[in-house]
């Protein structure tokens, strides 16, 4: 299933690359003569036909060889390196902040159905899924920068700490890279800064986990089982943390992989208002320079990981529910 | 029964007793305008579902009235007048909503962006579900070989979340409204033509199609005359939680630079205009202001506008679906 989709996906964005404009554009220059420009064609085989170029381009994608970002000077793969850890560092910090919050809040509502408290966190989901991303990032700001003056504008580490970033040169991600370096005030200024992006970017993909698990929790609690741990004379509180809880994820762990892809477009708008300087941002930045390579090969990335994100998802599905055996 | 049989063959041999026929067309009607009736109901006893249709109703006089609303001042009524001065605060000098970026005023923006977001929601929305019922009912209907390509076809488009899609297709067009929409259409269809090949597919096994079959009614006439009209409930729904969605991602779209240019009518680039203000200070006669009200109205829009469809969307489907109805 996999396989098939990665093809395809590749297959849409070598077609948009040829639609985007001729290929051989990039090698050519207006002092080149006509028996050099054939040579260009010849060179990197854009005169064969189209299925032919596919294959040479897909061996050039599996070679690393991704075409060059005007926006970040330097190759699109060396601008995916230089970018991802940003990215994935955040990104990893909102599905943990969504994934938490979404399941505690969905279970506390369910059970607590048609009381204030489901009344609150249902109308809070509604905003989260309808609420424009860029909004909420700068309603925080305002909030929590201009007026509280309790968190940054933007960018990873305050400007103090540039020269012991920049000593040293580890993983890319600054809240291990810190503790690696034993530097505990940089780790703080990192979580400080990570603080305000992470919570805006969590929001849709809380929104959509809570529902997911506040529906799934009802229907579970309506099963035999649970009334007859309830008949047993179970605590109320095991009933619900280790009978119900258990079997409502099931459902929700499918909505998890979406929410991932929530949360790979929200990294385009919330790293662009935060300064984050990191895939979403660069993206930004290069549909604003018209910067083609760029855009398609973020996307491409991006197809990557959420395909692969949604396989996990598949596994964990299997490992939750032991009737969905792995083909 | 045999009444009704009776009074149709009147109508053939008599064809100008057409009280006859008017009351043969009612009697057939009745059941659907019961259905209807039963429905719209059931919609105004769920008060979210209300209050979402409240939302959208809003925005549509919005919308319609604009030119009397905000009457326009320059040669194309969608770009926004403007003073070239700073960012002034509300209610000051015949700007209700206060001024932005190059003195825009907010308020006329606001209110004429109604209009954008409305034609591009109804535009990509109910284009991208007509090549997706036509295709997926195809598909369902037909099956073999056809429903294998293009459903492999819609499992590579739906394996990518929209935005991201929207940004490749959009990125190798130029900057225009109508690119962008024609991008989203692209990313939109796949998941109707999924949803009406999932509904084809069950009621192609119901008696009601096996009985038109044994009459001997012909292909076309069993997918467009049976089970297209009995697959249309959720696709309503459908239809109705992405006008919404639609409006989200097309804002999100011209925020990052797809689509209109700076200075239209967009909610969505009004934010992405405004927001180098929001965070600033601005004097207005001595005082000091942050020009919260440059971000804060259009941004507000999109979310009554998404929120609105999402509300109803969900109430549709509780309603429109039998078996969560009683």
């Amino acid at each position: 299933m996999i396989i098939p989709v990665l093809i395809g996906v590749s297959i849409i964005i070598f077609t948009l690359t040829r639609l985007a404009g001729d290929p051989a554009a990039a090698y050519i220059n207006e002092k080149m003569t006509a028996s050099q420009i054939a040579d260009v064609y010849e060179k990197y085989h854009f005169n064969e036909p189209p299925y032919v170029q596919y294959f040479y381009w897909l061996s050039g994608i599996v070679n690393m060889d991704w075409g060059w970002s005007k926006t970040a000077g330097m190759p699109v793969t060396d601008a995916i390196t230089y970018y991802l850890p940003a990215t994935f560092e955040l990104a990893l910090a909102s599905i943990v902040l969504a994934v938490g919050i979404g399941i505690a809040l969905g279970t506390a509502s369910a059970v607590k159905k048609n009381k204030p408290f489901d009344h609150t966190t249902r109308v809070v989901s509604l905003v989260g899924v309808s609420i424009p991303v860029f909004w909420l990032g700068l309603l925080l700001l305002l909030l929590f920068y201009s007026n509280l003056h309790w968190a940054p504008k933007g960018g990873r580490y305050s400007d103090s700490f540039i020269s012991a970033v920049s000593a040293q040169s580890g993983t890319g991600f600054l809240t291990i890279d810190s503790l690696l370096m034993g530097n505990l005030n940089l780790f703080a200024d990192v979580l400080w800064h990570l603080a305000l992006p992470a919570v805006t970017l969590s929001f849709a993909s809380i929104a959509l986990i809570l529902r997911m698990q506040r529906n799934s929790m009802l229907e579970v609690l309506q099963l035999d089982y649970v009334k007859t741990a309830r008949a047993k004379g179970l605590p109320e509180n095991v009933v619900i943390k280790r009978h119900a809880r258990k079997n409502a994820l099931i459902p929700t762990t499918t909505v998890v992989g979406l929410a991932f892809g929530a949360l790979l477009s929200g990294a385009v708008l919330t790293e662009s208002i935060f300064s984050w300087p990191g895939l979403g941002r660069w993206s930004a930045r290069s549909i604003l320079r018209m910067d083609t390579a760029s855009i398609l090969g973020f996307c491409l990335l991006i197809a990557f990981i959420y395909v692969i994100a949604n396989l996990v998802v598949d596994i964990m599905y299997a490992y939750l529910d032991p009737r969905v055996k792995l083909g | 029964m045999a009444t009704t049989t009776e009074s149709r063959m009147t109508v053939k041999q008599d064809a100008s007793s057409s009280t006859i026929n008017l009351d043969d067309i009612t009697a057939q009607l009745r059941p659907r305008i019961r259905e209807w009736k039963n429905s719209w109901d059931l919609i105004r006893h769920n008060w979210t579902a209300m209050l979402g249709l409240v939302l959208i109703i809003i925005m549509i006089i919005i919308a319609l009235m604009a030119p009397v609303l905000a009457p326009p001042k320059g040669v194309d009524a969608m770009y926004i007048p403007r003073d070239f001065g700073l960012p002034k605060p509300p209610f000051i000098e015949g700007h209700p909503l206060g001024t932005g970026e190059m003195g825009a005023d907010i308020y006329y923006g606001t209110i004429w962006g109604a209009r954008t977001t409305i034609v591009i929601s109804l535009y990509v929305v109910l284009t991208a579900a007509l090549v997706g019922l036509v295709i997926g009912a195809i598909a369902g209907y037909y099956g073999g070989v056809i429903d294998e390509v293009l459903m492999r076809f819609t499992d590579i488009f739906l394996s990518l979340p929209a935005l991201i899609m929207a940004m490749a297709i959009a990125s190798i067009l130029t900057r225009s409204l109508d690119n962008m929409m024609f991008a989203l259409i692209l990313v939109w269809w796949p998941s109707y033509a999924r949803l009406i090949r999932g509904q084809v597919l069950t009621i192609r096994e119901s008696t009601y199609v096996e009985a038109a079959k044994a009459i001997g009614a012909n292909r076309s006439r069993i997918l467009f005359r049976h089970i297209v009209p009995n697959s249309l409930s959720p696709l309503i729904v459908s239809i109705t939680l992405d006008l919404g969605a639609v409006a989200l991602v097309a804002a999100s779209l011209s925020y990052i630079g797809f689509g209109v240019p700076s200075g239209y009518a967009e909610w969505g680039r009004m934010v992405s205009d405004g927001q180098g203000w929001f965070l600033s200070s601005v004097p207005y006669q001595g005082v000091n202001y942050t020009p919260w009200w440059v971000v804060t109205f259009p941004a507000l829009m999109i979310l009554m506008f998404t929120m609105g469809f999402s509300l109803l969307g969900d109430g549709l489907r509780d309603i429109l679906d039998p078996r969560s109805r009683r």
